[in-house]
């Protein structure tokens, strides 16, 4: 990543949000979507789906200040995790299933697929 | 003496090693010292694990390490400008740390830099701490650490300290490369890998691999304050995970998931 691009995609924002380090599987008929999410309990969690989107909003049980950081931010709280994931092929959001562990929310959507069984001559 | 490997840093480095130098700053006569390197890799396990020691232990800055391979970023640490890649230890014990993502085209020149210092001070065995990616750690509640060692000696001492073998399959990344230049230098290397995320800091991992380490050093850390505070920890180190996690794919990483050709 160069530096430009780092300078203008920071990791958090002005209005207290902090986007969380997240992963992309391709689980072959499903994607899964793990977020890491520290200082979060699984009743401050909000996920919203679309058929190729997944929004994660999460509030922090405490949140986290850095201060004398940087030339401009001189002292920043941070109380929620915040992220938006467009998500490689359209998904059946109400089959969706999401589970919480140890600061791990794992999200698996299954894809909208339908199979047609061809046969071999 | 450590004017003389200055002396001989200076002059060699640049020739043999591209633009990769290792100063020392402090005079330390060192004693056959053990190596811990810990630098950025999957769930950051060799940071968090080599930053804890250091701060338990309460090393001494020994030096740092530049190269015009690195990212131009100096680190701002209570208001004084440190170097990202840095050196700690005391006569018997060096640990090597950096707190940015090492990029790919570094790794060679770094290894090769680190590993010519370290056969200079007389390592006598040099202490790889990474992870090794799993994608089921979230079920896994007391992560175990794999170990490989580069040579018949390295070997031993892992038989000896009953350490888990790794006993098939691929490594990648800086300590792959490490464990290598270890062997053409024949100095005894080892590799404690533990079970990690593959993308997430791992403080749980971190502290598997210090207790595994306390059998090869006898720190006597106690890693209680290190899960105490995972969930900060984990926060401070979202975005080196992010920045290590880029560098991955060139890394090859991916090539750890895969499985050997099977033949003798």
């Amino acid at each position: 990543m160069s530096i430009e691009r780092r300078i203008i995609k920071a990791t958090w924002g002005y209005n207290g949000d902090l986007e969380p380090l997240s992963e992309l599987e391709d689980l072959g008929d499903a994607i899964l979507v793990t977020f890491d999410l520290p200082r979060v309990k699984k009743e401050d969690v909000e996920i919203n789906l679309t058929e190729d989107t997944v929004e994660l909003i999460a509030k922090m049980s405490e949140s986290v200040c850095w201060e004398k950081w940087g030339s401009i931010q001189k002292r920043l709280t941070f109380q929620t995790f915040q992220k938006q994931i467009r998500l490689p092929e359209l998904i059946n959001q109400k089959e969706a299933s999401a589970s919480f562990k140890n600061g791990i929310l794992r999200v698996v959507m299954p894809k909208q697929r339908e199979k047609v069984l061809i046969r071999i001559d | 003496m450590k004017y003389l490997y200055l002396y001989t840093y200076y002059l060699l480095l640049p020739m043999e090693n591209g633009p990769v130098t290792i100063v020392e700053e402090k005079g330390v006569t060192h004693k056959n010292p053990i190596v811990i390197e810990g630098l950025p890799d999957v769930g950051l396990v060799g940071t968090i694990a080599a930053s804890y020691i250091v701060d338990k232990m309460d090393y001494a800055k020994l030096g740092y390490i530049e190269s015009e391979l690195f990212p131009p970023i100096m680190v701002i640490h209570e208001g004084k400008l440190i170097s990202p890649f840095r050196i700690y230890g005391n006569e018997d014990v060096v640990v090597v740390l950096s707190e940015i993502a090492i990029p790919p085209d570094a790794v060679y020149p770094l290894t090769t830099a680190l590993t010519d210092w370290f056969s200079n001070i007389g390592a006598r065995l040099v202490i790889s701490v990474s992870g090794l990616p799993m994608k089921n750690r979230i079920d896994i509640e007391k992560p175990e650490v794999f170990a490989i060692g580069n040579n018949d000696a390295a070997m031993k001492k892992l038989e000896d300290k009953q350490m888990e073998l790794l006993q098939e399959g691929f490594i990648a990344g800086t300590y792959a490369v490490m464990l290598r230049q270890c062997m053409k230098r024949g100095l005894s290397a080892v590799s404690l890998l533990a079970q990690c995320f593959p993308v997430y800091p791992d403080p749980g991992a971190a502290a598997s691999a210090i207790e595994a380490l306390d059998k090869f050093i006898n720190l006597g850390i106690d890693v209680g304050e290190l899960m105490g505070r995972e969930e900060e920890i984990k926060l401070k180190a979202r975005d080196l995970m992010r920045e290590t996690a880029l560098s991955a794919p060139e890394m090859q990483k991916g090539v750890e998931q895969d499985m050997p050709i099977m033949y003798r």
